[in-house]
């Protein structure tokens, strides 16, 4: 149970985060890191077990009745994504540690519990063979997400951003969630590689047209795929050691991740990969037309994120082993390098203040370690060899020219992947280097924990571009074979001689330095177009928002309008005209037969109960009313009592005794002394209700007396409690022991109620002074 | 506003009613009594005590925030549930082992969970109703 553990044990220390921080203060990120750093050598050391495409699985049964076990897969492809999470995880961690180094441990603990439970949910994610089981830490790095970009709760645009991509991303995981359910009603199983291997079954049933476009509805709002790219960009609200960790190089990954694993089931469906493609296209074109026109730093990296992930849906989209390859090569090479070049923007801000580009520069006097980073990541980015996006791109271009399509995603990824370059050049060049003569009033430096994140993986981009073969050979190839299904051999260098690819390589270079040395003019002038901006921003989103939330205003104000006479009189209406249509179309009535001799005491008792009410209607006080309807309700628990049913009749008085009180305390708080607000003809119409009201109740319970009582379950009960349960007392028997999870969750809804009923009747202090 | 006699009396009857509520309590599995109906009862002596003594009094008498009832009712239950897990496999599976020689049921725990939820989660509705405006 490998697996397992490492899900439990990277949740136990989300759970001892917060608790420790004030303990270990300074060294909070450093000592947390070391869990996941564990874990990072842990999946090390299973590179062996994948290679060759072989798989490490683990199953423990859930939930049998429904088909659904607690499976675990560890192949390539999944080994892959674990190490990324981890060996980031561990950076960001320290990281973070020195990003809240100056602010309270409380809140540094709490961020790193996130970040540690996120990182749970995001290897259960990838290690989940099961697909009930996927979706549910699938859900759960949405919520984490949610909580991560709401962190700063104060503000308005966090909690906005937060509710935003909770809204997209959870409800592509609906979709997702309806895709598995059907995928699980057509071939019986959620196991993923039993889905894998009856892919034909899949393809040919009917119900495939609907699966697939819920499962890419899925991918494409976790993944920011038009037109839910939205969300991403604006998700940019959350802390800056989260965002380069949940927005650019894991968790936005995961519809890719999704994509890429469906991929081999839905092959033989032409509609799939034409659909990633054209898709792909689209959101790379946005998002390199949204990264020119952005101001933030921020803004500017998650757009160009965002265009990434447009180039890997689209890589997915084609088919072919070099795709395969070029696919986890470039998810490789930009982990490394947007995942450095957030934290080398998180230092800027945190040592400035400053989230926008325009007004940062020179800043490289004072952060010299993070400019040095910031480079050598964005030279990856800008795929210049010997960096490991160098070779991400080759791969790329060699996997568009060798796919059937025209030379429209061709053209498109090289002015997307120019603006790359470009975007590069602005992100690690303008806010360093350009302007040094400008002062810039520092709040923080830079700190050790603050340059580890950054630099490992800005000289990892370089360490894997120099020797590409050792990282081919241990990473890629298992991954693609995972994927593939078969073995795949690749071997390749930095160089290999003057091929098409190059001759586009150069090409983006070309425009791409081109679009940065004109930034300025071309950012001025997309800025004045509106119109794409408009037309791919969250107006649509804010749009259907709206409108849902004035659904619900109109549908509140019908219904809760205020007026108690209204509610009372819909439920009474309601129930006579239940009950009377009952016993209208239902059995019938059975007649009513009074049988048995006069019972005087009960006769009494309810001589008492209809003074009682008679009392209730014609008080002038409002106490007295109360008063007189308690009088009712005691005379019904006497009649409970002199009919054999003490529980009831118990039961029946403290309810009694405290409705009686509870509305006093109520009624002491309004005027004692009833005003006539209804009009003659209102009041004529609640006569009406009211009578049918008990007229209708009256023969409902007349009918189901004379009717035959079914005394088997009375009987089993009286037989079998003392026996069975050790209780002579069948009614508590009942309740505590044979239906005691009914109970469990009876009791729990009414502490809900009672928790939901203190917070409402809290007074507010300045409801104090008015009243 | 309330009366001398009622103000004096009010401890002894919450006493007595406390008592009762959990003389019911117990008695419950075998004779009428049980979880909701003591939960009630010592509610209602609560009730009394707020209304004769003010809220205050009753406050101090409960001495646990009656949300921590609520909490500790539902968690009791919970917990009863758990010793079953153990043993036959299924959540909620009383057992019975004898303590002394009297049969000691984790039913009792699950009842006394009812017991507590139903105390403050009609006390959380009964001492914000009674607190005074000016307070």
């Amino acid at each position: 149970m490998q697996l397992l553990t490492v899900l439990i044990v990277a949740l136990g220390a989300a759970a001892c985060a917060r608790p420790l921080a004030p303990v270990l203060g300074r060294m909070t990120g450093v000592v947390l890191a070391l869990v996941p750093f564990a874990l990072f050598v842990y999946f090390l050391s299973q590179l062996g077990a994948v290679a060759g495409g072989n798989a490490l699985i683990e199953t423990l049964s859930w939930a049998p009745s429904l088909g659904v076990d607690i499976g675990f897969r560890l192949d390539g492809f999944s080994l892959l994504f674990a190490l990324l999470i981890t060996g980031i995880g561990t950076l960001v961690v320290i990281y973070a540690g020195a990003y809240y180094a100056e602010k309270p441990a409380s809140e540094g603990g709490r961020f790193i519990a996130f970040i540690l439970m996120f990182m749970t949910a995001m290897l259960g994610t990838v290690l989940a063979d099961d697909l009930i089981v996927m979706f549910v830490f699938w859900e759960a790095t949405s919520l984490i997400s949610f909580a991560l970009i709401g962190f700063d709760a104060r503000t308005y645009e966090a909690r906005r951003a937060a509710l935003q991509s909770l809204l997209v991303t959870g409800g592509g995981g609906l979709a997702l969630f309806a895709g598995i359910l059907l995928i699980g009603a057509e071939l019986g199983t959620f196991s993923f590689s039993e889905v894998a291997l009856r892919a034909d079954e899949l393809v040919a049933s009917p119900l495939m047209p609907a699966i697939l476009v819920l499962v890419l509805v899925g991918a494409f709002t976790k993944s920011a795929q038009v037109p839910f790219q939205f969300w991403l960009p604006n998700a940019m609200a959350a802390p800056t050691p989260a965002s380069a960790y949940l927005h650019s190089a894991t968790m936005v990954k995961l519809g890719v991740y999704l994509l890429a694993r469906f991929d081999e089931i839905f092959a033989s469906v032409p509609a799939f990969g034409t659909t990633l493609v054209i898709a792909g296209s689209l959101t790379m074109l946005v998002a390199a037309f949204e990264a020119l026109r952005a101001t933030g730093y921020k803004a500017v990296l998650a757009q160009s994120t965002v265009a990434s992930l447009g180039i890997l849906v689209m890589l997915i989209g084609l088919d072919g082993e070099v795709a395969r390859v070029a696919t986890i090569g470039f998810i490789i090479a930009h982990a490394f390098y947007k995942a450095a070049l957030f934290f080398c923007a998180g230092t800027v801000i945190h040592a400035t203040g400053i989230a926008g580009l325009r007004r940062l520069g020179g800043l490289a006097r004072f952060l010299p370690f993070t400019a040095a980073a910031a480079v050598l990541a964005s030279l990856s980015m800008a795929g210049l060899p010997p960096f490991a996006g160098f070779i991400a791109k080759e791969f790329l271009f060699e996997a568009q020219l060798e796919s059937g399509w025209s030379v429209v995603p061709i053209a498109i990824a090289v002015i997307v992947n120019a603006v790359m370059v470009a975007v590069a050049g602005v992100v690690a060049l303008k806010p360093f280097f350009v302007k040094p003569e400008r002062d810039v009033k520092l709040k923080h430096g830079e700190t050790a924990g603050m340059l580890a994140g950054p630099f490992v993986l800005a000289l990892g981009g370089i360490a894997m571009g120099i020797a590409p073969n050792t990282m081919m050979r241990s990473l890629v190839e298992p991954a693609a074979s995972a994927l593939g299904g078969e073995r795949v051999d690749v071997s390749i260098s930095l160089w290999h001689g003057l091929t098409p690819m190059l001759a586009l390589s150069a090409a983006v270079v070309t425009i791409g330095a081109l679009v940065f040395f004109n930034w300025r003019t071309i950012h001025v002038t997309l800025r004045r177009q509106r119109l794409i901006h408009d037309l791919f921003g969250d107006r649509g989103y804010q749009k259907v928002l709206d409108f849902v939330l004035d659904m619900a205003q109109a549908s509140t104000r019908f219904l809760q309008n205020g007026d108690q006479h209204r509610y009372t009189a819909v439920v009474l209406a309601s129930a006579v005209f239940i009950v009377a249509f009952g016993v209208i179309v239902g059995s019938g009535m059975s007649g009513f037969s009074a049988v048995g001799e006069m019972n005087v005491p009960v006769l009494i008792v309810l001589a008492v109960a209809v003074v009682g009410g008679f009392a209730a209607v014609g008080s002038r006080s409002l106490i007295a009313a109360v008063v007189a309807v308690g009088i009712v309700g005691f005379a019904a628990a006497i009649i409970f009592m002199l009919n054999g049913a003490p529980d009831l009749a118990l039961t029946q008085f403290s309810a009694e005794v405290l409705l009686v009180l509870i509305l006093t305390a109520v009624l002491m708080r309004i005027p004692t002394s009833r005003e006539q607000s209804r009009t003659i003809g209102e009041r004529r119409f609640d006569l009406m209700l009211s009578v049918a009201f008990g007229i209708v109740i009256f023969v409902g319970v007349a009918s189901m007396t004379s009717s035959p009582l079914d005394m088997r379950l009375s009987e089993f009960f009286a037989q079998s409690s003392y026996v069975d349960a050790f209780g002579r007392n069948v009614v508590n028997v009942i309740l505590v022991d044979y239906r005691a999870i009914d109970t469990l969750g009876e009791i729990a809804v009414v502490g809900f109620a009672a928790i939901g009923v203190w917070a409402l009747l809290r007074r507010l202090p300045a409801r104090k002074k008015g009243s | 506003m309330p009366s001398v006699i009622l103000a004096t009396m009010a401890r002894p009857f919450w006493v007595i009613m406390l008592a009762a509520s959990v003389y019911i309590l117990l008695r419950g599995h075998n004779e009428p009594g049980g979880g909701f109906v003591g939960g009630l009862m010592a509610a209602a002596a609560f009730a009394m005590l707020a209304f004769a003594n003010g809220v205050d009094a009753a406050r101090r008498a409960l001495y646990f925030h009656p949300v921590v009832l609520v909490g500790a009712g539902v968690l009791a239950a919970i917990v009863s549930g758990i010793p079953g897990l153990f043993t036959t496999g299924s959540f909620l599976t009383h057992l019975w082992p004898e303590v002394a020689g009297i049969k000691l049921g984790t039913t009792i725990l699950f009842d006394i969970g009812v017991y507590l939820v139903v105390l403050g989660g009609v006390l959380c509705l009964i001492l914000r109703l009674y607190e005074d405006d000016d307070e």
